[in-house]
């Protein structure tokens, strides 16, 4: 079942099955100075310091997507960006409930609200963590390929991993069956906060970022 | 202790009674379950996209798409033994996960997996007798072979059951 895309002849999308280790080492790098920057801006942020794992790129089975987040019954925050301009693509930004909440009391004054669900301003407070999150990934990224990127308005939604995730996989499904994701994990070195930022490229803008960063396709 | 079959995205299975089919956090996904009470025999389908956006016979018939989900099970439920007149349909999921603020690109995809999963059972003739769809919530689904019945779980919602 492993078809990456329907797309023949002449097509400008990169078939996910066609990378090599070479393409996907590029990747890591790139992604690995983008995830430096949003680290550095996330710190800077909450003023405690926050460490990134490096990167990993996943080729994986669009079913087996919700198993890299941890299963999809998992309850998390999903801040979803699109990224435009030059190339584009989603950026998905997974925190787990508890890690959310933690960053939460870092950032608001501390009037905890009573049950499950998340207020208006703390929804508005992790949008904006995303935001910067995906803004520093992006100008960095964008930097090194001489091309513009640029994240759009944030969206969030809180519930089960598979629920948040499988609006991400949409456009990857109408073109294939794999979905090629950049994930980082980041961590605080006090207190456990930690969560995943991914990136999507769509099949085209893949092509684009690694012809941008002179890797021979 | 009835066999649990977890069910993907774009996967479909069918089983007999007393497996329980299941599928776990579907967003904007659609989960199809086809039931033959008389055979106690049913399929659950995890479907991601309404239609391929390109032309139709590039594309690998697989339940990945909302359209041939109906299809692909009613053929696996015959060749059990399943009689197509007896099948009965239910469906659940096709919410909208986040603020319609892409609804230029994504178009209500929720909505349009709903509308895709009514239109292929009329196609196929098989009723539609109950369903939990929309909201802006995820869902869980375990299908019960046994008793037709689907337990649907969602954060912040009670238990239903269609």
């Amino acid at each position: 079942m492993h078809q990456a895309g329907n797309g023949r002849g002449g097509d400008s999308r990169m078939k996910f099955d066609a990378l090599t280790e070479e393409h996907l080492d590029a990747l890591r790098e790139v992604s690995n100075i983008g995830v430096a920057h949003a680290a550095t801006a996330l710190s800077q942020l909450i003023g405690r310091s926050i460490s990134l794992s490096v990167p990993k790129v996943l080729l994986t089975d669009i079913a087996r997507v919700p198993e890299v987040f941890g299963g999809a019954e998992k309850l998390v925050v999903g801040i979803y960006l699109q990224m435009l301009g030059d190339a584009r693509g989603n950026i998905l930004i997974v925190l787990p409930r508890e890690s959310a909440l933690k960053l939460l009391a870092r950032l608001l004054p501390r009037e905890k609200s009573e049950g499950a669900l998340l207020t208006e301003l703390e929804i508005s407070a992790l949008k904006e963590v995303g935001n910067i999150l995906a803004s520093a990934y992006l100008n960095a990224l964008g930097t090194l390929m001489g091309k513009t990127l640029i994240p759009s308005v944030p969206v969030l939604s809180f519930d089960m991993a598979g629920a948040v995730i499988d609006y991400v996989l949409i456009e990857l499904g109408e073109v294939g069956d794999l979905a090629l994701m950049v994930e980082t994990d980041f961590f605080g070195e006090e207190e456990r906060i930690n969560g995943q930022f991914f990136l999507l490229p769509d099949p085209e803008s893949l092509k684009i970022i690694l012809n941008a960063i002179g890797v021979k396709l | 202790m009835s066999k649990i079959i977890s069910i993907g995205i774009s996967e479909y299975r069918v089983a007999f009674a007393p497996a329980v089919l299941v599928t776990y956090g579907l967003g904007s996904c659609v989960g199809i379950a086809l039931y033959d009470p008389d055979a106690r025999a049913g399929g659950l389908a995890h479907t991601l996209l309404p239609a391929p956006v390109r032309e139709v016979e590039m594309v690998e018939k697989t339940a990945k798409f909302t359209c041939w989900a109906v299809e692909l099970m009613v053929e696996e439920l015959v060749k059990c033994g399943c009689a197509p007149g007896r099948l009965v349909a239910k469906l659940a999921g096709g919410a909208t996960m986040f603020e319609p603020q892409y609804r230029s690109t994504h178009g209500g995809i929720g909505e349009r997996n709903v509308a895709a999963a009514r239109a292929a059972l009329e196609r196929s003739g098989i009723p539609l007798v109950a369903e939990d769809t929309g909201g802006d919530y995820g869902r869980s689904l375990e299908f019960s072979t046994a008793t037709g019945i689907i337990m649907v779980r969602a954060l912040q919602q009670p238990i239903r059951q269609i």
